[in-house]
């Protein structure tokens, strides 16, 4: 069957298989940072954005987003520029193996969006579905808080 | 991949997309978050049948009722004023105990009754509050009870379409305890109460993933009706489940620590409520 959507403002007009989940396209057509993992929604390797919303590829078919706004790791940088979380996890030390990074990033992106202040308490109840083995969660949390006073002009980038 | 899928439909009506279903049960499946059919990972399923082009995600107000779209999400429905507005923060809290946040973008209110899963805190959540269904099934549309739903054999069951929340004013908390922040729930507890010049004029009680699907413990509201709405009652009505609990063991914990935790549970709920009342 064929499907159109966007994936960070750029248009797919592709054909899939009616059982194929978003995270195998989205790898085949190049977006290699969203990652597998657990395969069963319960890891957040995978997460991205669907219409501005974190959800897990892994299990979300990719025939139901026909039509609709993705959006992943690879739209976030601007240029060389990296994105202020992006950043933050550099100067934070919050990545490790990086594995789960790209999640992180795309559900704190999600979440300063909607919250612009997050408390310590929003941020750790966000990322509760990003899982992490390297670092123990501490410097990501503290990077997203970072991010967020970026964001709001608080201190420099 | 479900590899054995060979076709994917998008109906446009509810009368359609059971006619689908209808015309092979046997390889098909309702798409509706896909949470749970994505898992599935089953040879089984031929047909998708995808519920989200009947748009049926939109939260609306009766005079008495909250009319929900089965197709809502979870997280939308935590975060709906109107829902807000008329029950505080008990499904904004209760609901943020419902898997991760991006679990509950995708996972729909419908799609976590339809399974009849034992663990599913909305189903807990929306027995307590004494909340039922439109479906659509052979006889056409029809309102239903969520525990007359649940004692449907899986192949007749009809389509939800709504969920209908009453607006009676009655108190409402959810206690769980799950291993993990968002794991399923080891064992979750809905009380609500409808006060009466200091007293409990009448008691919803249900307990979820005993392992057994959540249902409502009609013992236990009977004797907690008429009770005086003071520092006593969270001890009594944990009293009340532990000596009427119903439930089972299986690998995630045993009767007896299900039985145990369901009572401190009821008693932490409870508590709650004689906070919002006294």
């Amino acid at each position: 069957m064929r499907i159109a959507f966007t994936v960070n403002g750029r248009l797919h007009e592709l054909e899939i298989e009616p059982g194929e989940y978003l995270l195998e396209v989205l790898r085949r057509i190049g977006y290699k940072s969203v990652r597998r993992s657990c395969g069963s929604a319960s890891c957040g390797t995978c997460t991205v954005l669907l219409n501005g919303k974190p959800i897990l590829s892994c299990s979300t078919f990719a025939a139901s987003i026909d039509g609709q706004n993705i959006e992943t790791v690879e739209g976030m940088a601007d240029g060389d520029k990296l994105h202020p979380i992006q950043e933050a996890i550099l100067e934070e030390g919050a990545a490790q193996c990086g594995y789960c990074i790209p999640g992180v990033v795309m559900t704190g992106e999600a979440l300063l969006r909607e919250n612009p202040d997050p408390t310590d308490e929003n941020i750790r109840l966000a990322l509760n579905g990003n899982l992490c083995r390297c670092t123990g969660y501490e410097p990501q949390n503290r990077a997203i808080k970072k991010a967020a006073e970026v964001r709001r002009g608080e201190t420099d980038e | 991949m479900l590899t054995n899928v060979s076709e994917y439909f998008r109906p446009q009506t509810v009368e359609e997309a059971y006619e689908l279903m209808q015309s092979d049960k046997e390889h098909s499946i309702f798409l509706s978050g896909g949470t749970i059919v994505a898992l599935m990972e089953s040879s089984r399923i031929e047909k998708v049948i995808d519920l989200k082009s009947l748009r049926l995600d939109t939260v609306s107000v009766t005079e008495d009722e909250i009319v929900v779209g089965a197709t809502t999400t979870v997280e939308s429905f935590r975060k709906d004023p109107l829902i807000r507005k008329d029950f505080g923060e008990f499904f904004y809290e209760a609901f943020s105990l419902v898997g991760s946040w991006q679990i509950r973008n995708m996972a729909t209110i419908g799609g976590s009754i339809a399974p009849k899963l034992g663990w599913s805190d909305v189903s807990t959540c929306l027995l307590v509050t004494g909340s039922s269904l439109m479906v659509y099934g052979v006889d056409g549309y029809q309102r239903m009870l969520i525990s007359d739903y649940f004692s449907l054999p899986a192949g007749e069951k009809p389509l939800i379409t709504h969920i209908m929340l009453k607006r009676d004013g009655w108190f409402s908390a959810f206690e769980k305890f799950s291993k993990t922040t968002f794991d399923i729930a080891t064992v979750n507890v809905g009380l609500s109460i409808r006060p009466e010049q200091g007293r409990i004029n009448a008691a919803r009680v249900v307990c979820g993933s005993r392992p057994q699907y959540p249902a409502r413990f009609e013992s236990v509201e009977s004797a907690m009706a008429d009770l005086e709405i003071n520092d006593v009652m969270p001890s009594i009505v944990r009293s009340l489940l532990y000596e009427s609990f119903v439930g089972g063991s299986n690998m995630t914990a045993s009767f007896e620590y299900r039985k145990h935790l369901a009572s401190v549970l009821a008693q932490r709920a409870a508590e709650k409520l004689k906070g919002m009342i006294r």
